[in-house]
């Protein structure tokens, strides 16, 4: 009896919500009737409580006032609901009022100027390709013309696993990596995480790079600089100036290093104020990457005939890209991960 | 490389300013990183003529002097050196100078008496060691002179920095040329004037052929040790060096000077008359002039005399045969060693001397004589010693000259811009190469000093620094495409780029956590170390180990952000995660993982949103909205206990195959890292998923044209089974007429061992308007089956 009692009280409330959902104005007060009247399924319910044996009336009870509750609830919302449909654009409102704005996501800034750099250049008909992070020494140096004991080495902290296993220094192994793999002409550009055994101020031990390799019939530095150059004034805008500063990497010869002119004072190197400006430290320019023409002996370690083939590659650091255009000034932001900073990158 | 502007000046008569030099050179990828001043701090240090020189009344150690510093009045000064006197020309240090020993001058009373400066030891200036009273300066010079102009300090001194390839430029000589090339300047070397006398000497000199292929010495006799002279300790100083005495500060002079090392043995502490420089057979304990007793390994090239070794060639001398104040006779040697082992000597010492710099990156083997000569001869004045007569030597490796082909079309070739065949010729020739021409092709002889030019391509790079590479045009290049190439297309980035911008819409913030976590890290979250990579050598514990799960970064972020002030996190994030696998070249597998971690109030608390913390449903909302995304589902979930880091925890499978798992992070780890309240975390494997992806395909559906017909059914049910297992059920059933079916609402009774699920089923016909009984018919026939096959009950 009780328990009968219980169920029959409990299934009410799936049948009530049923009842108002299908019923519009008209009928709707007869649902109610039919469920909280007087003479309605509840009551009737409530006075089959009378015969319960008065020790089971309490429990009972809670179930039935629960369910009352429930009821009024239901009763509630489908009221609102109708009152909405019947006034439709006659209903007061203030567009002061407080907006449901989804979630706000955003990209971290690393990713974003990655992407934001990676389609330039893919829209110039370059071909994006990604490779492990852990890297052979052959991959990471020796193919780059960087064999053991290369002074050259010391221009990158290197992160081992073993002796010949370690954790790339640069973006460069992936120009080995799609030489081996495939035939000229090649047009790839690798953007991923590269690792130095270096932590101040100014480095963190891991960093992204995007490397660009264009291998073709008669590449020339001018094509080269023509590729910096649009992707320079892409990013920063069309004003943006491009230098060309010789400098050595193992891997390429001739070998630049390319400054752009600077984007808070302008390449000025002074500001409005007078002041002189300390993203360029008063030079005008910005050092943001470093690229030049494939150096033979990385050709010849690839097989690929330097008199056929010529070509050129270039590596830039996205942090520093972000920090440039973005105006970030402290590189540990990037790998705190702290939301008021992603936030700011949606 | 620091190199002094007037040092340069002695070398080229270069007249321009400091920054023409500098921004010259740099364009010549020579980069001139700062210029500097390296006595500036002395500029308010300045010559001062003592008028009246008494001693102070209160002290009998003490004078009171006047000095005349060239301004209306006299300076009062208290001085305590025994050598002050009246007439001096002495430096004075005015008040509001801080000296190099931190002290700043202030106006001050010393027992009752003004003394408003300070006149100064050489040591006190930082000029030298001598402390033995004030310094008196020439009597003829002016008051109130800057010191640093009085004593001709240089004054500019230029930061290069310098790629390992240019060796030739880690010296005055090296700089000299390329600023003589680039301005049109001749190159003038100082005038060796080495006089030999005395008795003849002889010293057996031997070379091994791979450790040293040349080595040579010269005896200079009868020196005197004393501190240099002025010149040339102010001129170190300002190049960065510490004076010592006249025989090593030349041998530092010249290395500076030529970038040839040198070094001083005491003639007298070398045993039996000779000399051998080879690779020692066997470890053995050395001492250096440092006083550390080194362990040598086979293969290090060693000097050794007839009794053993008595330096490590190129890196360091020998205490024993390390010259002292009693010296008078020493052997000077000018020698080339194999590069690759002094380097790994030095590094494996850790020593990172000036000489051994220039070893491993090569020194000039026709320029050692000369050096050598210098030196000898410098030794000889300064430190009025005699140079013996001739020199000992070996050269087992002589130095071949070497030349390439050049053809100078490769320039156009290579740059894309014609600087004319005169201009390389003219470029080739300024720097010391000899041009042959021939028809198409030059031969070109390379100057001994520049080893790293050995190929054709290195002749344009050098034709193409002298041009300016800032003139070569910006054009773009035809880009080929080949079949071949689209066929092989790597798409991960985009697919990639695609998850990313999922995660930015579904509302997360992505984050980016350093791939190396400490094994503290992956212990606390119960994940196994046995497969992990370690760095051999990492910066810190913290990075000691690649990560085999995201979970530990995320789990930092989490802890940065609660730190930080922002209870609310919604993070997620791409990266790798890495284990051991023999089996790869790389001996470690790489795979794309995607972690979402969710914590904190569900909305922000404001208006309009209600309140509530994150719970299951949004973690396992947000995984099955990805699936969706990505063109994958049904998806079905599983309650295991997949991950050691989750407390109540379910994996997700898509296809019979598992994504991935999500739950809650258990509380003690939670706790951990600072989080009050649930931290909800999914961890999908990233690489399957986009795998599926690209397999999935996508197929229309047409759409229902005839009205549907909606049955609710409310069923009771214990927890021992789960809602999915009853709307797996209805699909089990295949029913035709379904066209979906959905859970409609949860109650939960006051009876919590159950719970009240009302499931609705949406019946339509494809071809015709369903009846009311034909549907009561089929949904009365599912009810029944529903409550045959599982322990449920119609309510
Ligand atoms: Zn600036």
């Amino acid at each position: 009896m009780k328990t009968q009692l219980i169920q029959d009280l409990e299934a009410l409330v799936p049948r009530f919500a049923e009842a108002l959902a299908e019923a519009d104005a008209s009928d709707v007060e007869a649902v109610r009737v039919q469920f909280l009247g007087r003479k309605g399924s509840l009551a009737a319910l409530m006075a089959a409580m009378g015969g319960l044996d008065p020790q089971d009336r309490p429990e009972v009870g809670r179930v039935a006032n629960a369910v009352k509750a429930r009821l009024a609830e239901l009763w509630q919302q489908c009221q609102e609901r109708l009152a909405q449909k019947a006034q439709g654009a006659a209903m007061p409102f203030d567009a002061g009022d407080p907006a449901w704005v989804p979630h706000v996501g955003a990209l971290h800034p690393t990713t974003r100027i990655q992407q934001e750099i990676c389609a330039v250049l893919q829209r110039m008909g370059f071909e994006t390709v990604s490779g492990p992070e852990v890297e052979t020494d052959f991959h990471n140096f020796e193919a780059l013309n960087l064999p053991p004991g290369h002074p050259a080495r010391d221009m990158q902290d290197t992160l081992y696993i073993t002796e010949r296993v370690l954790l790339r220094t640069h973006t460069s192994p992936m120009q080995v990596r799609t030489m081996l793999a495939r035939r000229p002409p090649l047009a790839i550009i690798a953007p991923g995480k590269v690792y130095r055994r270096d932590s101040d101020l100014t480095h963190t031990p891991m960093f992204h790079q995007i490397e660009g390799l264009l291998v073709d019939r008669e590449v020339t530095m001018a094509q080269l600089r023509g590729v910096l150059t649009a992707l320079v004034q892409a990013v920063f805008g069309a004003s943006t100036r491009v230098r060309f500063r010789p400098s050595f990497f193992p891997f390429t010869e001739p070998s630049a290093e390319v400054d752009m002119s600077c984007v808070l004072c302008g390449g000025r190197g002074v500001l409005d104020s007078g002041e002189g400006c300390r993203v360029c430290k008063g030079t005008g320019w910005v050092e943001i990457l470093g690229c030049g023409m494939v150096d033979p002996a990385v050709f010849a370690k690839v097989g690929i005939d330097p008199e056929q083939w010529s070509g050129f590659a270039f590596g830039l650091g996205v942090e520093r890209m972000a920090m440039l255009k973005y105006g970030i000034g402290d590189l540990r932001l990037f790998f705190e991960n702290d939301s008021r900073f992603v936030r700011q990158f949606a | 490389m620091l190199l002094g502007l007037s040092w340069l000046r002695q070398w080229t008569p270069f007249e321009g300013t400091a920054e023409e030099l500098a921004d010259r050179l740099t364009m010549l990828g020579l980069e001139v990183e700062d210029i500097r001043d390296p006595f500036a701090h002395l500029t308010s240090v300045v010559t001062g003529r003592v008028v009246e020189c008494v001693p102070h009344p209160a002290s009998d150690h003490l004078s009171v002097c006047r000095v005349d510093v060239g301004g209306a009045e006299f300076l009062p000064i208290v001085c305590g050196a025994p050598n002050v006197a009246a007439g001096q020309m002495v430096p004075v240090a005015t008040v509001g100078t801080t000296l190099p020993g931190g002290m700043t001058i202030q106006k001050a009373k010393l027992r009752g008496e003004r003394s408003w400066g300070m006149i100064c030891s050489e040591r006190e200036l930082g000029l030298g060691e001598s402390h033995g009273g004030i310094m008196v300066l020439d009597p003829k010079l002016s008051p109130g002179v800057p010191v640093p102009d009085a004593l001709g300090l240089e004054r500019v001194v230029l930061d290069v920095s310098i790629t390992p390839n240019r060796a030739d430029c880690l010296s005055v000589l090296g700089l000299a040329r390329e600023t003589a090339a680039a301005f049109g300047l001749p190159l003038h070397l100082p005038q060796v004037q080495l006089t030999e006398a005395g008795e003849p000497w002889s010293f057996a000199v031997e070379a091994e052929a791979d450790a040293c292929p040349l080595y040579q010495a010269r005896l200079i006799r009868s020196l005197s040790v004393a501190p240099s002279p002025d010149w040339m300790r102010y001129r170190l100083l300002a190049c960065g060096m510490r004076p010592r005495n006249n025989l090593v500060d030349v041998t530092n002079y010249v290395l500076l000077e030529t970038g040839q090392p040198l070094h001083a043995f005491d003639a007298d502490r070398l045993h039996g008359g000779r000399i051998r420089a080879a690779r020692t057979p066997q470890p053995l304990d050395f001492t250096t002039l440092d006083g550390q007793v080194r362990r040598m390994e086979p293969g290090d090239i060693l000097i050794w005399d007839a009794q053993g070794p008595v330096a490590v060639a190129g890196v360091m001398g020998g205490q024993d045969s390390e010259v002292t104040e009693t010296t008078t006779n020493v052997l000077l040697e000018s020698a080339v060693f194999h590069s690759l082992s002094v380097r790994r000597t030095a590094r494996r010492l850790g020593i990172a001397s000036e000489a051994a710099y220039r070893f491993e990156r090569g020194v000039d083997q026709l320029a050692t004589t000369w050096a050598l000569d210098r030196a000898a001869a410098l030794m000889a004045e300064l430190a009025g010693g005699v140079v013996a007569p001739g020199v000992a030597g070996a050269e087992p490796v002589p130095y071949v000259p070497r030349s390439v082909s050049f053809r100078p079309r490769r320039v156009f070739q290579v740059l894309g811009v014609d600087p004319g065949e005169e201009f390389a010729h003219k470029t080739l020739v300024s720097l010391g190469c000899a041009v042959t021409n021939h028809e198409n092709a030059w031969e070109v002889t390379l100057p001994s000093f520049r080893l790293d030019l050995e190929r054709e391509i290195d002749l344009v790079e050098e034709v193409a620094r002298f041009y300016g590479m800032d003139r070569i045009p910006a054009v773009l290049p035809p880009v080929s495409l080949s079949l071949d190439a689209l066929a092989q297309a790597d798409t991960s980035f985009a697919e990639t780029a695609a998850v990313k911008a999922w995660g930015k819409g579904a509302g997360l913030l992505e984050a980016v956590n350093y791939s190396f976590v400490s094994a503290a890290d992956i212990k606390r979250c119960g994940l196994p170390l046995e497969h992990a990579v370690r760095v051999a050598n990492p910066l810190s514990e913290d990075m000691e180990v690649l990560r085999t799960d995201l979970v530990p970064g995320m789990l930092r972020a989490l802890r940065h952000n609660i730190a930080g002030g922002t209870t609310r996190v919604r993070l997620f994030e791409v990266a790798r995660i890495f284990v051991s696998d023999a089996q790869r070249e790389t001996t470690v597998a790489e795979a794309l993982r995607l972690a979402i971690l969710l914590h904190g109030a569900r909305f922000a608390e404001r208006a309009p949103y209600p309140r509530g913390e994150v719970a299951f449903a949004d973690i396992k909302g947000l995984v099955e909205h990805l699936l969706v995304h990505l063109g994958l589902g049904p998806c079905r979930w599983l309650v295991e206990q997949a991950r050691p880091y989750l407390a109540e925890q379910a994996t997700a499978w898509v296809d019979g195959r598992s994504i991935g798992a999500v739950g809650r992070i258990a509380p003690s780890i939670a706790d951990a890292y600072e989080a009050r309240g649930a931290v909800w975390y999914a961890d999908l494997d990233l690489e399957r998923l986009l795998a599926m992806a690209r397999q999935a395909r996508l197929r229309f559906t047409p759409l229902g044209r005839f009205p549907v017909v909606r049955r609710d059914v409310t069923l009771r049910m214990g927890w021992d089974i789960s809602v999915d297992q009853v709307l797996g059920a209805v699909a089990a059933m295949q029913e035709p007429l379904v066209d979906e079916h959905f859970v409609l609402d949860v109650y939960h009774p006051q009876d919590a061992a159950v719970r009240h699920v009302t499931v609705r089923v949406v019946y339509r016909h494809p071809e015709r308007t369903l009846k009311d009984k034909e549907v009561d018919k089929v949904h009365s026939r599912l009810v029944s089956r529903i409550v045959q096959q599982l322990p449920v009950q119609v309510v």
